[in-house]
């Protein structure tokens, strides 16, 4: 069973690419319908507080159904499953990266990578906006995050926190 | 000691990363690039092309990335457990104690907030990259090809970054 739990994480740790928001579907395919594990209730739960904790959605929703299964050691081999493909192929890609970096080939290539990680970024942002519940009354709040973070190197953890409390005030009113 | 203070440093990126994904970004160039100046602006912005094309939370790509090029494979793996320990920690609790939570108005209002402040965080790590990786004639084509590709034409980003590394081997600038 623990093995089967790796091996089922480990199998979608190791073909999505791209993120969390492709890995969901498929992880909710595998324990909701082929293995059973979870109900889908149950699962959508869980992915709703997945997004809601800090750090990676896929390590988060991963804990839950390690642990959902199969208790402590279940929530162990997920998380191992999850992790492994990317740590690996990262610290492969890392080691070659040293070894070529400096050549004009790879400054080529990353001539037009980089550009192409902008967009990769603009694009999302657009969708996020739209789902977040923006508005012309709220915009406001998302600008001077920007403007703070972005133009006057503020850390996030300050403007995180002040959210935080924010919010706690505003629900306390 | 670089250990512990890498250790400490991606546990602080674990813990403020809301969101997943570009919003963790901008938490990553503030500690990386900004306050430790473990990595230039613009190999930020590789390892960001490299985490998208390989499988795996970005977080966890940049942790391990960044870790092995600082501290070696030791390091990278250290890296990658400080980025998870906060979700390991905070996740667990959730889980026993979330179907309560969830009804509370504070927790609500928390989310809510929370959602709308992941979109100012996205926004500022796209201004931070920018100047940087957008820098000549060619980048602005490149960027704007890529941008209506992936956004009008829904191509994915795994794609798009393979056909931009085709693109730049053969009319890359050096």
């Amino acid at each position: 069973m623990l093995f089967k739990i790796f091996f089922s994480f480990l199998k979608i740790g190791a073909f999505t690419i791209g993120g969390a928001y492709a890995m969901i579907p498929l992880i909710k395919k595998e324990v909701c319908e082929k293995q059973a594990w979870i109900t889908e209730e149950d699962f959508l739960d869980g992915l709703a507080a997945a997004q809601s904790c800090p750090g990676p959605i896929a390590v988060n929703i991963s804990i839950y159904t390690g642990f959902h299964v199969k208790g402590y050691p279940g929530l162990l081999m997920a998380v191992l499953g999850t992790i492994l493909p990317s740590t690996i192929s990262i610290l492969l890609i890392a080691m070659l990266f040293h070894r070529y970096a400096d050549q004009v080939r790879c400054a080529r290539l990353f001539s037009a990578l980089r550009p192409a990680v902008v967009a990769l970024i603009a694009v999302p942002l657009i969708d996020m906006a739209r789902k977040s519940g923006l508005n012309q009354k709220n915009a406001w709040f998302p600008f001077t995050i920007a403007l703070l973070v972005g133009a006057l190197t503020v850390s996030p953890v300050y403007v995180i926190l002040a959210t935080i409390a924010f919010a706690v005030w505003e629900a306390r009113r | 000691m670089i250990y512990l203070n890498m250790i400490f440093t991606f546990f602080k990126i674990g813990l403020f990363s809301f969101g997943g994904g570009y919003a963790i970004l901008a938490m990553i160039q503030q500690e990386v690039v900004i306050k430790n100046a473990w990595l230039t602006e613009a190999e930020f912005v590789q390892i960001v092309a490299i985490s998208q094309m390989t499988p795996g939370p970005i977080a966890i790509n940049a942790a391990t990335f960044i870790g092995y090029q600082k501290a070696g494979i030791l390091g990278g793996l250290l890296c990658t457990l400080g980025v998870i320990l906060p979700s390991l920690i905070i996740m667990l609790l959730i889980t026993v104690s979330y179907l309560k939570l969830r009804k509370q108005r504070w927790f609500q209002m928390v989310f809510k907030r929370l959602r709308l402040l992941s979109v100012g965080l996205i926004a500022a790590a796209l201004i931070m990259v920018l100047g940087h990786a957008v820098e000549n004639a060619f980048a602005v084509i490149v960027f704007a090809a890529c941008f209506i590709a992936t956004w009008r034409f829904k191509l994915n980003p795994f794609t798009m970054l393979i056909i931009s590394a085709v693109v730049g081997m053969i009319f890359g600038t050096a």
